[in-house]
């Protein structure tokens, strides 16, 4: 087994800082971490603490304001590379004129598989997470816990090397939000990808070998890894 | 208030794009609305105008001319009355040099002091004095006769009048002049007469007061009357109004008088085309603002989804049915008020811009009550489009239901029963009902002064719109549902491997995309029938006026003069002359019957002049003129000459003509042919059309009684003038120009192109506005899923690829549809607004240069719509997330 210090980068931060308005706001304050292979990573914080704005930053979705990052183990940034990095959002994230399998089919589509491919490892997916009989279903048709469950498909469809995951049960019961994290937890383990979980539940943070804290938009590590 | 501010500050675009809908639809009827009031007020001064004397009012046997003066006089609305002698003459007879010319009957007027400056329009000075002797033009022609020349004048019963002519005129209103007051219009002569004579009034009294005494039957007076012209500005009420005025004098006069009301008849003929102006208001205006009602409600509705969520989430904290409908209720208010005040302003601009009045010329009254009506009609558009639904929501959706973005389209009741069908089929009933009546819309009930309108000729292209729209609805509803390999393979091209998802995408929102296709169509529909029924309506003024003058210019001989075929070479030469056609004009007896007969050259003359199907029965334009060269002796007869013989095809004729070489009539056999129904030149009645050669070969005289000239693009007056100082006073000239003056009715006259200018500029703002601003909207409301599409990887163009589908099916469907549609609207509106036309269009003239920009246009608005979203979802996917 690879050591966790000797295990490749895959995402490294440097001093990042991100800010909204004009400067006002600080939402990441120097904020330096390095996401390896096969890491396990919980971001916890209270709310506003800048948890979904390092996640965007790592993802690509946003640029920081200051300091670096960079994806040595995604060859480049994973922004418009569909597959490279799987999102699970907090919210309803599902694309509203497409049922459950176009949905989880469509990062597969833009990252080039041919349409019977995509539709077969969609398939496949959505049978992970044990949701067949929902192939058809428009997302408006399905409850906060089917849809959260068809994201987290859709999110390992690709089978990336990472996946960022924004509170992907905060909006559900707990019974639910168990069952999602079960999946995340589950497929993970099964390929090897690297996670980050950015939750509030602090059970869930626990089962998570490392923890990332985050308070006012300053990151303290915690865990077995060092950051 | 917070509602409102938070409408105006975050939906103002929304608010905005619901505005225009309503100002296109109060700037339509507002501006038809004026121009049609306008127009009214044009068509009876018109209509006043083109009246020299508005009565003439005809002593009877045994009454006092001077009486009937004065009681005329006396009576309102009469401004003028002056008595004018009319006394039959058996010939006018001129000596030149050796020779002699002789006319037949004709007629000698006797003109008061001051006549001409009372009634200008009856008297058009020519050459010479202006008072005096003056010979009518026609007449100078028939006798050679020019200023100085004497003139002897046969009395019957008494020896002939010497007068020396002092000047030539010509009579533009002869059929009026000369009409037998008191009569019907079938009992009038068929022409006035060629021969005329106008002499001082002293000097007729000095000539035919003898005649009176012995002949009354062939002398008698007329007063002519001008009354005053402050007439209501409707035709109708105008007409009224003159009439029971006329009705009235003869009533004072107690059979002393008949009036002869030019006036009212004038004015009878403008109230007709005034009700003829409504319809087409009706037919073409009136679709064009319910399309802008339709698409202001679509705009509305593009934001239906959305509207619904925040109800819901109102609901949910709470809001009473109450609150929200008033809430509804304030957004409906600035979205009517708005466009309604922005939509007047328009109007008026239009009015100031294209007829150099904000109200388009009509009175102020009239233009305050269409802005009225019009803003009225946005409001209740407003209403429609933002209240009702609101209020439909609230009654019938859960909470839950409202926060569905698409839901599954489920198939609407009139899909279940077919109403689209049931609609075009009733169409196609009342088409046909309508055609059984000849089409006839405005009804003149026998022996009634009130016209009507046949509304129920509407039924069939009102039928139409609806069936044709929901039709539509229905092809692109089935396409989008059922026929995703199709819209797959439409989009590869466009989406590569994503097509499959992009046919899924435009499947499940066919809803919103059916609405814009749907309206996209029905506005191609609109610009399409309005375009082609304008520009047919053009082409027929100008077949009308061809059919009146022959070709851009006519030279005709003077009756009894020998033009020879030779003539047309001096024609030719004249600069601007590109071909000239020789046509006999001769007169035959059938049986007792006489009737003009025209001669022409089988082989050129379809090159000179336009002949239409429509003109002939029994076979094509072309057939039966070739008919005349296949058998020479072959002839073209009137329906009623068919009916009076008892003709059959190929049956045989005979013919008297008069021989050129003996004088004397002979016999001169045909076979009967076909049926002519107007010729070019040819009157109003019956007529023969024969082969000039086989003419020419029986009766020895090959003279040509007209020559038809067109001209090589140089105006025809320009041309008809030239031609006057080749050929000098002995030939009769006229030009298509002149004649387009002379016969156009009141309708023409008000310039029918003013009122579909109006409407084709909507058309075209109405297409535009349904391709770019429906399609911008429901991009907007689909910026989040955009978003999410960028997140998860999508490039833009790979984002270019959905839009870019949607814009291919929505033009692609959408233009196919609605030419299919305007197509067949347009053959229909032709058919039922035939009354318009004289004479009927053989077929439609499309108007290929506007349709194109239409689509054109059109096209630009997907494009910039497409552009427009796509370089929107270049902007980072969560600063637009997090905006919303």
């Amino acid at each position: 087994m690879t050591a966790p210090s000797e295990a490749a980068e895959l995402i490294r931060c440097t001093g990042l800082s991100r800010t909204y308005g004009s400067g006002s706001v600080p939402a990441v304050r120097e904020a330096s971490c390095t996401l390896r292979a096969g890491m396990q990573v919980a971001l916890t914080g209270p709310s506003g603490s800048g948890k979904s704005t390092l996640l965007h930053l790592m993802a690509g979705l946003d640029t920081p304001t200051s300091g670096t990052i960079a994806w040595p183990g995604l060859d480049g940034s994973p922004f418009a590379r569909p597959g490279v990095v799987g999102l699970v959002f907090q919210g309803p994230s599902l694309l509203p004129p497409l049922d459950v399998t176009e949905n989880i089919a469509l990062p597969l589509l833009l990252a080039g598989y041919a349409e019977t491919q995509a539709r077969e490892r969609a398939g496949a997916a959505l049978h992970q997470v044990g949701l067949d009989e929902l192939a058809a279903r428009l997302p408006e048709e399905l409850s906060g816990g089917q849809a959260q469950r068809v994201a987290v498909a859709r999110a390992l469809a690709a089978r990336p090397n990472v996946i960022l995951a924004d509170e992907p049960t905060g909006q559900l019961d707990s019974a639910h939000a168990a069952q999602v994290a079960e999946l995340l937890l589950t497929a993970v383990a099964q390929f090897g990808a690297a996670l980050v979980l950015a939750t509030h539940d602090l059970t869930l943070a626990d089962r998570l070998p490392v923890r990332w804290e985050m308070a006012g938009g300053i990151l303290v590590t915690e865990g077995s890894y060092q950051c | 208030m917070i509602w409102l501010r938070g409408l105006l500050g975050r939906r103002g675009g929304r608010l905005a794009a619901a505005g225009l809908g309503i100002t296109f639809a109060v700037a339509l009827l507002a501006a038809l609305g004026s121009f049609l009031g306008a127009s009214k007020a044009t068509m009876t001064q018109r209509a006043i105008g083109q009246v020299a004397v508005d009565w003439q009012v005809e002593a009877q046997p045994g009454a006092d001319p001077a009486a009937v003066q004065s009681a005329l006089r006396s009576g309102s609305p009469v401004t003028a009355a002056l008595p004018v002698g009319f006394a039959a003459t058996q010939g006018l007879t001129a000596t030149h040099a050796a020779t002699t010319l002789s006319t037949g009957s004709g007629m000698v007027l006797g003109l008061p002091p001051g006549y001409q400056a009372t009634f200008p329009g009856e008297l058009r000075h020519l050459t010479g004095s202006a008072e005096g002797v003056l010979i009518a033009q026609q007449t100078a022609a028939n006798l050679q006769a020019s200023v100085g020349d004497m003139i002897s004048i046969a009395r019957n019963g008494l020896p002939p009048a010497q007068v020396r002519v002092d000047g030539v005129v010509d009579l533009p209103q002869a059929d009026s002049l000369f009409q037998k007051v008191g009569v019907i219009a079938a009992a009038q002569p068929q022409a006035p007469p060629d021969n005329v004579l106008l002499l001082p009034a002293a000097q007729w009294h000095q000539f035919f007061d003898p005649l009176a005494s012995r002949r009354p039957d062939l002398v008698k007076t007329q007063i002519h009357a001008r009354l005053s012209h402050n007439l209501p500005a409707d035709p109708a009420a105008a007409f009224t109004a003159v009439t029971e005025a006329a009705g009235h004098a003869e009533a004072r006069l107690a059979g002393a008088g008949l009036v002869g009301d030019n006036l009212g008849a004038a004015l009878g003929a403008a109230r007709e085309d005034a009700l003829y102006a409504q319809i087409l208001f009706l037919f073409l205006g009136l679709p064009g603002a319910v399309l802008a009602g339709v698409l202001t409600v679509m705009i509305a509705n593009s934001a239906g989804p959305r509207r619904r969520r925040e109800q819901a989430l109102l609901r949910a904290r709470g809001a009473t049915a109450r609150q929200l409908l008033r809430l509804a209720a304030v957004e409906a208010l600035v979205v009517g008020f708005g466009g309604a005040v922005a939509g007047l302003a328009l109007a008026a601009g239009i009015g100031e811009a294209a007829f150099g009045s904000a109200s388009f010329g009509a009175s102020g009254g009239t233009a305050a009550g269409w802005a009225v009506g019009a803003t009225a009609t946005g409001l209740v558009i407003a209403a429609a489009a933002v209240l009702v639904p609101a209020w439909r929501d609230q009654r019938a959706i859960t909470v839950a239901d409202a926060r569905r973005v698409l839901g599954r389209p489920h198939r609407v009741w009139w899909m279940r029963y077919g109403v689209d069908l049931w609609l075009l089929l009733g169409s196609a009933v009342m088409f046909y009902v309508t055609s059984r009546n000849g089409y006839q819309l405005v009804l003149v009930p026998e022996g009634l002064p009130t016209l009507s309108v046949s509304y129920w000729a509407f039924a069939g292209p009102a039928l139409f719109w609806a069936g044709a729209a929901l039709l539509s609805w229905r092809l692109t509803d089935l396409l989008l549902s059922r026929g995703r390999r199709v819209l797959a393979r439409l989009s590869r091209p466009l989406a590569g491997s994503l097509s499959g998802t992009v046919a899924a995408s435009l499947s499940r929102q066919r809803r919103i995309l059916t609405r814009t296709v749907t309206l996209l169509a029905l506005a191609i529909v609109f610009a399409a029938s309005t375009a082609i029924f304008n520009s047919t309506y053009r082409q027929q003024a100008r077949v009308d006026a061809l059919l009146t003058n022959g070709a851009d210019v006519t030279v005709t001989e003077s009756s009894g003069a020998l033009a020879t075929p030779a003539l047309a070479q001096t024609i030719a030469r004249v600069p601007g002359v590109s071909s000239v056609e020789p046509v006999q004009h001769r007169f035959a007896y059938v049986g007792a019957d006489l009737q003009d007969l025209y001669g022409i050259r089988p082989a050129t003359v379809t090159d000179a002049t336009r002949l239409q199907d429509a003109y002939f029965t029994g076979g094509t334009a072309r057939q039966l003129i070739s008919a005349l060269t296949r058998n020479p002796d072959a002839i073209l007869v009137s329906a009623e000459t068919v009916r009076d013989f008892q003709l059959s095809p190929g049956d045989l004729l005979r013919l008297r003509l008069q021989d050129g070489r003996t004088g004397q009539l002979v016999m001169v056999p045909f076979h009967y042919a076909g049926i002519v129904k107007e010729f070019p030149t040819a009157p109003r009645d019956s007529f023969f059309v024969a082969n000039a050669s086989y003419v020419a070969a029986r009766t020895g005289n090959p003279s040509v009684g007209e020559f038809l000239v067109n001209t090589d693009g140089t105006a025809p007056p320009v041309v008809a003038a030239r031609l006057r100082g080749a050929l000098g006073p002995g030939v009769r000239i006229s030009d298509l120009t002149t004649s387009r003056q002379v016969i156009a009715s009141t309708l023409t006259a008000v310039d029918l192109s003013g009122l579909t200018r109006v409407e084709l500029s909507f058309a075209l703002a109405l297409a535009v506005s349904a391709t770019a601003l429906l399609l911008t909207l429901g991009f907007v409301e689909r910026r989040r899923t955009f978003a999410l599409a960028r997140v998860l990887g999508a490039n833009p163009r790979q984002l270019g690829g959905f839009v870019w589908s949607e814009v291919l099916v929505t033009g692609a469907v959408g233009t196919l549809l609605g030419a299919v549609a305007g197509w067949i609207l347009s053959q229909m509106l032709v058919k039922v607004l035939s009354g318009v036309f004289d004479p009927p269009p053989e077929h439609l003239s499309v108007p290929w240069a506007y349709l194109g920009v239409v689509a054109g246009l059109a096209a630009l608005g997907l494009v910039i719509a497409a552009v427009t979203t796509i370089r929107a979802a270049r902007r980072p996917p969560l600063t637009v997330l997090r905006e919303l």
